[in-house]
């Protein structure tokens, strides 16, 4: 209870600092608009050229996507910790977030929050409706929970892949540019996992599971039975990622050597 | 009763050491050479209720690193700490809301919104009531003036405005215990008299612990009676300030100004007899004689020189608190 | 003047030093280039499904595009757009500005070190594996390595005239992030990184002509892949070389501007 009333307390204050900014604001929605319309372009380029991708029509993959961009709003709405060693461990501000009685992951979660990154959201709700609408599918009664399940457990996933990274940074005193890189990996889960070949379609189950966050749970809402089995394991993963993250950055946190050493 | 209770305090890092050169990176990236280094080395102290200690030593003498590990930050490599009956580490998030912490360097508001809303988000991080809020956050914001300061946002504010608010969001909580990292770094006298006014205010109404590590030693006169002396990670004196005074020099200093340049191998020789040690002074020809002796002795000393040497001007000084420092570096505690 | 150079080709070797003693990054980015380079080639793969070739590019020219794409990528890229923004947000900049040397030749300087580190412990190792892993065709052809290397050069020099122009522009903006991200955004999709710009629909390649961003990674690649043959060739690095001419005009007026800002308003 205390955690969620604080996390208003610093949505309010998050929203009149960037009020503050507002043209800097515009140009970010904007520029997350652009990132959502490339995908789009690039599926759209692609099947000027072919019909089919192993199977999966051009809808389909579109459905995909604007499934992908619901959980990953969320991820980039509340897990903007892709700098976390640059920002927190370098410059020290860890020490200031150590000496305050809220959980550290909580605390820089809610510090770097981007609410405006939700709008991807919306988008996503957008393009699965029109994909849907082409391919002509229907809505259950179950449909919107197991939707919100599905998300929750991308969402997870995502995050707990980049809490795992950040928690690096607490062992390692490198700098590193794998975060900014993971984002691109990220992609490669949007696509029907079945053109990859073995090793790289086990990495993106099993290692780094993005293919929980596209082409799994969407291929429930598409009806493609034959992928049932991964969508169910979808908030499995997300639990089990995000255990796997916050123990790691427990541990991580004992081994804060704390900035200028 | 103790406040800070520690026990055999052991904090090491592994610290990375890079081969020289092109070939010796390349070599890194497969091997690296690190050593250990002991930034605090088995310290023990306590501190009770209602004491002001300075807690003193050069640059990666391990003083941080010790606050660190007493508020929580760092984890120790050895030994025991209870602070406010607590684990700091381990009990982390109950006991930080006992504890107040300013970093000099680092600000601990919030820099694009206004102190205002920093302060009432801290209300909240620390579950404080309206009443208590209201009571005890105006007395703090009226002693330390930041009254008009309250809708500024803080990047807006200048050094010593900032550091006065710092203060007052370390204290937001009226936590028994503060601890001060450098908190009058680079700000003008008056401010830092204004601030050590205030710290000793507090102290005395609240019974606030205080501990605090400076660079300025004008602090410590002004507030704290006990130091600790720290050098390589080991405390090298723990007690009152003016028994460190008593036990480094009864003796003088002696500032001469000489008119014509003095070597200092010759000024040595000359005074071979004296319990003395010469330092270039801060003037041109200058020189300063450090004895360690009674009246009588710097007496016959300042008598040699002068008959020896022609002097422009000679001065007479107590030896200050900073240069009793200066002079447990370089040679240890010989009257300890 | 030749103490100057000394002075740049130090900080372009401290930076290449301090590219070095960041190993997980290291190991890790072959890793994460590689896994790139696979997913798309697997992509390409199912796109292409049984066709021989799409807009003249055959599956092996295509795999070659996107390796070498990604293995440039590895040299032009760099950070100095977000490190710039960051100095200006710090006020670091009014301290570099008294700093005996130009400070944005500086930040080419160091984004040349990081570059150069990558494309020889990094693209020249990575382009090896991959050449083991996946069918990959290099030309034989001396001259066509040459010219991709001039080009390259190009690549690095109009990527990184954008980026000081991103950079600079937090002086006017404040807040920059949005920016910075966009233009990334941009980059990826027009330079060709993700798709040659061949296979955009013909009015989409009208508009990129106008554009300098294909210089960046679609001309360098197209050379390697032998897509583009002849004349082609020496019309593409002319259109790079204007680019790179063309763009010092608005780092010129905004640094110039930017400076009196800041002498102005004291940053």
């Amino acid at each position: 209870m205390f955690y969620v009333s604080i996390f208003f307390q610093y949505a309010s204050q998050y929203m009149k600092t960037r009020l503050q900014y507002r043209s800097d604001l515009v140009v970010e929605l904007f520029s997350d608009f652009l990132f959502q319309a490339v995908n789009l372009i690039f599926i759209l380029v692609v099947f000027g050229h072919t019909t089919l991708l192993s199977g999966w029509s051009q809808e389909e993959i579109i459905f995909i996507y604007g499934f992908f961009l619901v959980p990953y709003a969320i991820f980039s709405s509340f897990f903007n910790i892709w700098d976390f060693n640059d920002r927190y461990i370098v410059k020290g501000e860890m020490d200031r977030v150590l000496t305050r009685p809220i959980h550290s992951l909580f605390q820089i979660i809610i510090e770097r929050m981007e609410l405006e990154s939700m709008f991807g959201v919306i988008t996503g709700i957008a393009i699965m409706f029109y994909a849907g609408s082409q391919l002509g599918l229907t809505i259950s009664w179950y449909d919107p929970f197991m939707f919100l399940l599905m998300v929750a457990g991308g969402s997870l996933i995502y995050a707990g892949i980049f809490i795992i990274l950040a928690s690096i940074s607490f062992w390692s005193d490198s700098r590193t540019d794998i975060m900014p890189m993971m984002y691109n990996i990220g992609n490669y889960g949007r696509y029907p996992v079945d053109i990859y070949n073995q090793v790289i379609r086990y990495v993106l189950t099993w290692i780094l599971p993005f293919a929980f966050v596209g082409v799994y749970p969407a291929a429930f809402f598409l009806g493609r039975d034959e992928w049932y089995m991964y969508a169910f394991l979808t908030p499995v993963m997300g639990l089990i990622f995000i255990s796997i993250s916050v123990f790691a950055w427990n541990e991580g946190v004992k081994r804060y050597r704390g900035a200028g050493n | 009763m103790n406040v800070i209770e520690v026990h055999g305090l052991k904090k090491q890092f592994k610290s990375y050491s890079s081969r020289k050169g092109l070939g010796g990176a390349f070599r890194d990236l497969l091997t690296r050479n690190y050593t250990i280094l002991n930034a605090v080395d088995d310290i023990t102290l306590n501190v009770k209720q209602g004491e002001m200690v300075a807690y003193i030593g050069e640059n990666g003498a391990g003083k941080s690193t010790t606050i660190k590990m007493l508020t929580g930050i760092l984890t120790p490599t050895a030994g025991e700490v209870r602070v406010n009956g607590m684990d700091p580490h381990k009990q982390r998030e109950a006991f930080v809301r006992t504890i107040g912490v300013v970093f000099g360097q680092r600000s601990q508001l919030w820099w694009d919104i206004a102190v205002q809303e920093s302060f009432r988000l801290l209300k909240k991080v620390y579950r404080l009531s309206d009443e208590h809020y209201d009571t005890h956050m105006k007395e703090v914001i009226d002693t330390l003036e930041i009254e008009p300061l309250l809708d500024k946002p803080v990047r807006k504010l200048s050094l010593g405005q900032r550091m006065r608010c710092e203060l007052a969001a370390a204290l937001i909580h009226n936590p028994p215990l503060l601890f001060l990292d450098e908190p009058t770094i680079g700000l003008d006298v008056l401010v830092k008299m204004k601030i050590r006014e205030f710290l000793k205010e507090i102290n005395r109404k609240y019974k606030t612990t205080i501990l605090l590590t400076t660079h300025d030693l004008s602090d410590i006169e002004a507030l704290c009676e006990r130091v600790v002396l720290l050098d390589e990670g080991k405390i090298i004196y723990d007690g009152a300030l003016d028994k460190l005074q008593q036990n480094w020099v009864e003796g003088k200093q002696v500032h001469f100004e000489f008119q014509k340049p003095v070597e200092k191998n010759a000024l040595i020789e000359l005074t071979a007899d004296f319990p003395v040690k010469w330092r270039a002074g801060d003037k041109m020809r200058g020189w300063q004689a450090t004895v360690d002796g009674d009246d009588d002795t710097v007496s016959k000393l300042m008598a040699k020189v002068m008959s020896h040497y022609s002097i422009s001007d000679v001065k007479l000084n107590q030896v200050s608190t900073e240069e009793i420092i200066r002079n447990i570096y370089e040679e240890g505690m010989r009257h300890g | 003047m030749v103490s100057r150079m000394s002075m740049y080709l130090e900080m372009l070797r401290i930076r290449f030093l301090m590219m070095l003693a960041y190993r997980t990054n290291y190991y890790s980015g072959i890793l994460i280039y590689s896994i790139n380079i696979g997913a798309y080639y697997f992509l390409w793969q199912a796109i292409y499904g049984g066709q021989e070739s799409i807009q003249d590019l055959s599956i092996v020219q295509m795999t070659t595009y996107v390796a070498i794409a990604w293995m440039a990528r590895a040299f032009y890229f760099n950070n100095i757009d977000r490190e710039i923004a960051q100095e200006i947000q710090e006020g670091k900049v009014a301290v570099e500005m008294i700093r005996p040397y130009n400070y944005l030749g500086m930040k080419t300087m160091q984004g040349l070190g990081e570059g150069l580190f990558r494309l020889l412990f990094f693209s020249v190792p990575g382009m090896v594996i991959v050449w083991l892993v996946f069918p990959i065709s290099f030309s034989n052809d001396l001259s066509i390595w040459g010219l991709f290397f001039i080009s390259l050069m190009f690549s690095f020099i109009v990527n990184t005239q954008i980026n000081l122009i991103t950079g600079i522009l937090t002086f006017f903006l404040l807040y920059n992030t949005g920016l910075i991200r966009a233009k990334r955004v941009v980059i990826d999709l027009f330079s060709g990184l993700l798709l040659p710009i061949s296979f955009y629909p013909m009015w989409a390649q009208d508009i990129m002509t106008f554009l300098p961003f294909q210089a960046i990674s679609y001309i360098p690649s197209m050379i390697f892949t032998e897509g583009f043959t002849g004349g082609e060739v020496y019309s593409a690095l002319l259109l790079q070389l204007m680019w790179s001419v063309i763009l010092f005009v608005p780092i010129t007026l905004l640094w110039m501007s930017a400076r009196r800002r800041l002498i102005v308003q004291g940053g």
